[in-house]
């Protein structure tokens, strides 16, 4: 116990001046100070902050603040035009508002890109699951043709002619810029992106100052067995990181965790998405289809689209128009606003 | 204490108390948890038997007990034993049943599982005396796995292997436990470690607790079938067995079958899991509407509960020839 505390404390100094916000508040998103020295949205699975970081990336200040001049820097695309954080914007909880991502020269692919906070506690990345590190997962959109479409060597390249780069990667990893680091880099600023002060994670602290009687009617509607949201999206971290057809996949699409596996059964699997600020990241499933939450809501009413790779567990609902305005405020709730607002990971 | 969690969803989400028993009546442990013999009629192990030095344990009275707190870091019951590895495989009538393929049925249609995972823990050998022997569940690297739990996931090849520090010796036969202590199941997944977090896919919110056994399914009838005919197994479409913390739900497993661990290397031995003794149990024509109630009457939860109470008659876990 003592060496986490230890630990932690470390973690919140060395955060704390990502973008010079002032020295005495607080590194990451967490309004409760029970919280603070282990900076754990409620909920979340145990362990701190910094232990959720590879042994061989531990975070530090130097690697997320090193990671965020990646994240936004556009020399990273063959074209200079595109960074990471064209497509994860943080006014949009870190996710694309377009229906499907643009990479370079207006590039386009089949999916949306996902939010990446709170993604330091993910299993698997991507919608399809492919990668199993932040720090590879980093590597894949600068390389692939419809995103960012430049090499790892010559991402390297480019960041390595610039002194001021070869100064940051020397005092984070006390080595010139390589393909490895750049990709730590960015997976420390990733992980360092933690949304815990959402009125839902202030509720599960036991404040419920802004968690009204709809939103716990949301929320009981929500882990019961009508609606069933609670099977991919549990209390807390609101993903249980599986792969499930949720009912948007028809015949001909993206057959997205199929891809991977090569499983008949996991045709139109998807990776179930953490909830967080989900309000702000429309529009929604893996191919920006939905563009509102009400929409999500009456996909689901519906039990899908009717396609037979379906997760049997989606059932038509049926439910009442009070139900699901009482879901939709539950899924407001979500809505970390300090988060989207922290210019600790703005550009 | 064994109360908090239940205590927590009454006091949290006022509108499971009534769902969940949260009455004077819910706090009685007579009732709800201490009457092991009537809990799940079927042969259980005896998980809170407890090995003494010498590496065995006792047998129990015959019903699940607690089986004391539940520690992430458990002590192992020997430093020192042959490894038997235990390959779990997946049958579907006396045939390999892959995870997410299509299943051919005898009824011309298919079946594809699209998940497929069970808790296995308080593994006991049966010398050939009778003699119940505790032994640990070891990862790879030969310490106990956490909480001496391992969760199969069809998934992930790496979990389809039992790894178990056994003593030398003749024995007659294994059990376990299909599932996890009372201790670890009435604990908030976010203060527990893998394998017993949300990401195990196992927790139920609503109710509380772990599921022990997950199945999911897609059946697509044959022309046999289409024409109304049966087809050879009763397949359900989902099978939830577990999720309640009010009682201790966790049944047993006995696998008969002869093997003698020697005294250094490893032993392999495979333990085929078969489905259509799992479906049978799932579909049985039994009342369970004295615990598939409420929030427990989805028909999976309904399944899960069938299966449950027959496990004890069903030879769903069967040593390789």
């Amino acid at each position: 116990m003592a060496k986490r505390s230890v630990l932690a404390t470390v973690t919140l100094i060395s955060l704390a001046p990502i973008t010079g916000c002032s020295s005495d508040a607080p590194a990451l998103r967490n309004e409760a100070p029970s919280l603070i020295d282990s900076t754990i949205p409620a909920g979340y699975p145990k362990g701190t902050y910094s232990e959720r970081a590879p042994a061989d990336n531990a975070l530090t200040l130097e690697r997320a603040t090193l990671g965020k001049r990646l994240f936004y820097d556009p020399q990273l695309s063959r074209t200079n035009e595109v960074s990471c954080g064209s497509c994860h914007q943080q006014q949009y909880g870190f996710a694309d508002p377009r229906e499907v991502s643009i990479g370079v020269d207006g590039r386009t692919g089949t999916r949306n890109a996902p939010s990446i906070v709170n993604a330091g506690w993910g299993k698997t990345f991507f919608w399809d699951g492919r990668v199993d590190s932040l720090e590879e997962q980093a590597g894949q959109p600068i390389e692939n043709p419809l995103e960012m479409d430049l090499t790892l060597t010559d991402a390297v390249a480019r960041v390595a002619a610039d002194p001021s780069y070869v100064e940051d990667f020397n005092q984070a990893y006390a080595e010139a810029p390589s393909s490895s680091s750049l990709q730590k880099a960015l997976a420390s600023f990733v992980r360092s992106v933690v949304s815990g002060s959402s009125p839902y994670d202030r509720h599960l602290r036991g404040d419920d100052s802004d968690f009204g009687p709809q939103r716990k009617r949301g929320e009981a509607l929500f882990l019961s067995e009508k609606a069933e949201c609670f099977h991919c999206h549990p209390s807390g971290s609101l993903s249980n990181e599986g792969f499930f057809n949720n009912g948007t996949y028809t015949a001909g699409g993206d057959t997205g965790r199929q891809q991977v596996t090569g499983r008949v059964g996991d045709i139109g699997k998807f990776k179930v998405p953490g909830l967080r600020n989900i309000a702000n990241t429309a529009p929604y499933m893996h191919d920006g289809s939905l563009p509102t939450l009400e929409a999500v809501i009456e996909q689901y009413d519906a039990g899908g689209r009717g396609d037979p790779t379906t997760d049997p567990q989606l059932k038509p609902m049926a439910l009442s128009s009070e139900e699901k305005a009482d879901l939709l405020a539950f899924l407001q709730s979500f809505t970390d606003d300090a988060l989207l607002r922290d210019p600790r990971f703005a550009p | 204490m064994k109360w908090r969690v239940l205590a927590m969803l009454c006091a949290g989400v006022p509108a499971l108390a009534g769902a969940l028993g949260c009455s004077s009546a819910a706090h009685d442990d007579e009732r709800l948890a201490g009457g092991a013999a009537g809990i799940s009629g079927v042969g259980n192990p005896s998980p809170g038997g407890g090995a003494n030095a010498g590496g065995s344990a006792s047998a129990g009275g015959g019903g699940v007990t607690e089986g004391g707190a539940c520690v992430e870091q458990p002590a192992p019951q020997r430093t020192q034993g042959t490894l038997l590895s235990l390959s779990l495989k997946p049958s579907l009538t006396n045939l390999p049943f892959v995870f997410g393929q299509p299943n051919a049925l005898a009824d011309g249609g298919s079946l594809v599982a699209l998940n497929l995972r069970f808790y296995v823990s308080d593994v006991h050998l049966l010398r050939s005396s009778g003699e119940p022997v505790a032994v640990d569940l070891v990862a790879e690297s030969g310490v106990p796995e956490p909480y001496g739990v391992h969760l199969f996931n069809a998934e992930e090849a790496d979990s389809a292997t039992l790894r178990l520090l056994a003593p030398s010796g003749d024995y007659s036969g294994l059990s376990f436990a299909l599932g996890i202590k009372l201790s670890c199941n009435q604990q908030p997944p976010a203060q527990l470690s893998d394998p017993l977090t949300d990401v195990s896919q196992m927790t139920w919110p609503h109710t509380g607790g772990f599921l022990f056994l997950r199945y999911e399914g897609r059946y697509t009838a044959g022309s046999a079938g289409a024409s109304g005919a049966s087809p050879t197994v009763n397949i359900p479409p989902a099978v939830h067995m577990g999720g309640d913390i009010r009682k201790e739900l966790v049944p047993g497993v006995s696998v008969s079958g002869t093997f003698s661990i020697p005294e250094s290397g490893r032993l392999e031995k495979a333990l085929n899991v078969a489905m259509d003794e799992l479906f049978k149990g799932a579909t049985a024509d039994i009342d369970v509407s004295d615990v598939a109630v409420g929030l427990l009457s989805a028909p999976e939860a309904v399944a899960g509960e069938r299966l449950r109470r027959q496990l004890s008659a069903l030879h769903v876990f069967v040593f390789a020839p």
